[in-house]
């Protein structure tokens, strides 16, 4: 046991050794940049990208603003609000084109004979980032939303489909006995064996894939794909980083936001919640306030 | 009831059962209707092989099996670990033996109400009713092997393989248990095999009981002669 633990702590060595050889080589063994650039960030910061230009939260110019509040008609609110149309739609095709292949993917659930070319399939479309669909795409649809849409969607159905089925073939094999063992058939043991006992990291990788999609989807707009990339795309060419700093805090607060909301989501279907109801407060409060705040309910 | 004359649900013929080495050998055997057989026997000597083997989950080394049954909905088996789905609720996995024991040759309205029934009922013998929307991960363990006991008899199968299912159940809950799965099993004249660590609750529940040993399944025919 000794010998085998001596044997990790050493592969483990020499595995962050070989990448900071590695790292030497592709820097030509030249390391002062790394410490030599503060000042120059510092300069950039200061005179460059801070403050940012809040005017960019305010209503458009053009065309006139109908909402009540002029944030709603903001050059940040609509690139992000077209970002977050474009991930929930590509995450949901792509779900759904991912559900129905993993389990053609999951070495125990088909023959190889049809699980091997499923996983090249997958393994094609995530090959390519979606930056690189959507430069496809957009030669095919043309320029917005919909090259943006497609693009996310074929490296959803790769990435999201390889999480599903390294979690269909990781699921315990006693269900899968017992429904095989009965005559069910194998649609009925996919769709109503395997997939309920992956529920919960299926739902766990459907949320993560949304957020990954909103965060990948503020890039396609570099591309023309639409979305709120357009706008950082537009003031990245014209050198005006303040504005650019605005969309980046907005992409910032919205991926934060996302990632409370998969959170909580997920805070229902854990078995943490078996016990503990989840709350708000549990996500947003720091872990000592929250456990305070489950101990009060608890009492009551 | 005499077995004797009825035809055999299960025919071992040499069947030698194990994974890359055989674990227990030239087995023959036959299982007619309404036949408990128990086997017993300690840890790793192959009895769950053997189950999983008959189950068609594992490949025979030597020898063959036939069974005089139902292709969909004729094997019951309640693994080791029961074969739950954790994450769904007490009525879906009951409702997994529903399925595979129901024909879909009818109308599904009809097909629909016999399979809710055999649900019900099923949860409501195993005293369930009050969990049937609970996801089974939230259940006790005593509960857990209810629930794999209904989806059983919600099944009905012609035979019935468990495997270790009454073991860890306190004395309340095996007696439902066990008087249910036998009532099931006269009455549809099915026959089942179970494996079971405790060697008088097998002779007590089966009509023959096997031990394994060094590789050989043999019938018990006396148990005092065995404890000696």
């Amino acid at each position: 046991m000794i010998r085998r633990k001596t044997t990790f702590s050493l592969i483990g060595i020499g595995t962050v050794i070989a990448a900071l050889v590695v790292f030497d080589s592709l820097i030509g063994g030249d390391w002062s940049p790394l410490f030599g650039g503060k000042e120059n960030f510092v300069e950039f910061w200061q005179e460059d990208l801070w403050p940012p230009d809040w005017s960019l939260l305010e209503a458009r110019k053009y065309p006139a603003c109908e909402a009540s509040i002029g944030f709603f008609c903001s050059k940040a609110y609509i690139g992000m609000l077209e970002t977050i149309k474009m991930a929930f739609v590509a995450t949901v095709l792509g779900f759904i084109g991912a559900i129905l292949l993993s389990p053609l993917a999951a070495r125990n659930l088909v023959p190889k004979a049809i699980s091997f070319p499923v996983r090249i399939f997958m393994a094609a479309t995530r090959s390519l980032p979606s930056l690189i669909w959507a430069v496809i795409f957009i030669a095919i649809v043309g320029l917005g939303p919909l090259a943006g849409v497609l693009a996310m969607t074929f490296y959803t159905i790769g990435y999201l489909g390889k999480l599903q089925y390294e979690e269909m073939e990781g699921m315990r094999s006693d269900p899968l006995e017992a429904s095989r063992a009965m005559g069910l058939s194998r649609s009925e043991i996919t769709f109503l064996v395997v997939i309920p006992e992956a529920s919960n990291g299926l739902l766990s990788q459907l949320l993560f894939m949304f957020e990954y999609n909103v965060r990948h989807g503020t890039v396609l707009g570099l591309v023309g794909a639409g979305g709120i990339g357009y706008y950082l795309n537009f003031y990245i060419g014209l050198f005006m980083y303040r504005q650019v700093m605005t969309f980046i805090i907005v992409i910032f607060v919205v991926v934060v936001l996302l990632d409370l909301l998969s959170m909580f989501i997920r805070s229902f279907v854990n078995e943490e919640s078996d016990v503990k109801r989840p709350s708000w407060k549990t996500i947003f409060l720091p872990p000592e306030a929250a456990v305070k705040e489950h101990l009060e309910k608890t009492d009551e | 009831m005499n077995h004797a004359n009825s035809k055999p649900l299960v025919t071992l013929n040499d069947l030698t059962v194990g994974y890359d080495e055989p674990l227990v050998s030239k087995i023959n055997m036959e299982i007619r209707p309404g036949e408990i057989i128990s086997i017993v026997g300690s840890s790793g000597i192959g009895k769950t092989t053997l189950l999983r083997t008959i189950a068609g989950l594992v490949k025979p080394l030597e020898g063959s099996i036939n069974l005089n049954i139902q292709p969909r909905g004729g094997l019951g088996y309640i693994p080791q670990k029961l074969g739950l789905i954790r994450h769904a609720s007490v009525a879906h996995n009951v409702g997994l033996g529903a399925r595979a024991g129901t024909s879909f040759k009818e109308d599904p309205l009809t097909w629909w109400k016999r399979r809710n029934q055999r649900v019900n009922d099923a949860i409501e013998l195993m005293g369930l009713s009050d969990k049937a929307d609970e996801p089974t991960r939230r259940l006790s363990g005593g509960q857990q092997k209810r629930v794999a006991t209904a989806r059983t008899l919600a099944q009905q199968p012609q035979l019935l393989l468990a495997d270790e299912f009454l073991s860890e159940l306190d004395e309340d809950n095996i007696d439902v248990v066990v008087r249910a799965v036998i009532n099931y099993l006269e009455e549809s004249n099915a026959a089942m095999i179970l494996i079971e660590h405790n060697i008088e609750r097998a002779v007590e529940i089966s009509h023959r009981t096997f031990s394994v040993r060094e590789g050989k399944l043999t019938e018990l025919s006396d148990f005092g002669s065995e404890q000696e």
